[in-house]
């Protein structure tokens, strides 16, 4: 039963592609407790910005946005 | 911000924006944090956190909205993804939070 009703989400969510792609979160695997990942980056000053520099002076917060100048 | 400051808390920015884009991007909106640039993606695919668009028939991948907050022992606190992503309200709640002297015991 459970996989007929698989099955037929399958098909519906064939029907609206379009509506999917939209909803779909990338969601992340990383959650609450685990170290986040250390990366090094170009800041908009062309310094290199690396996360661990704050480790055990700053809490960070990290805000990724999808594009500059879009409003998001 | 200054609630920000006042916890200890620093602010970065992250998209596949070059440096020289994100730096007038920053002039315009006048924020003082920095923004940086994942011109290889690398942060957004160990963040998990690449998203597939389609602009005109093209297919890109960029960010998918998040905010992560970071505590200073680099364990992350708070995960948040999508539209309510933009408003920081809850990030800067969990900041001041953390800045509060951890009670006896």
């Amino acid at each position: 039963m459970k996989r007929i009703v698989w099955l037929l989400l399958l098909i519906l969510a064939g029907h609206f592609p379009v509506a999917a792609q939209e909803d779909a979160v990338a969601k992340t695997n990383l959650k609450v407790g685990d170290v986040a990942p250390d990366f090094s980056l170009l800041s908009d000053k062309w310094e290199q910005v690396k996360l661990s520099d704050f480790r055990g002076k700053k809490n960070v917060i990290l805000a990724f946005y999808v594009l500059a100048f879009t409003g998001g | 911000m200054a609630k920000l400051e006042a916890s200890d808390t620093v602010v970065l920015g992250i998209s596949i924006d070059s440096p020289a884009a994100n730096a007038a991007f920053a002039k315009q909106i006048g924020v003082t944090f920095p923004l940086l640039s994942d011109m290889n993606k690398e942060v957004l695919t160990s963040y998990q956190i690449l998203k597939p668009y389609d602009v005109k028939g093209g297919k890109y991948q960029w960010a998918q909205r998040t905010t992560i907050v970071v505590d200073k022992e680099g364990k992350i606190q708070h995960v948040e993804q999508g539209d309510s992503a933009v408003n920081p309200n809850s990030a800067v709640s969990i900041c001041t939070g953390l800045h509060k002297p951890k009670g006896p015991g």
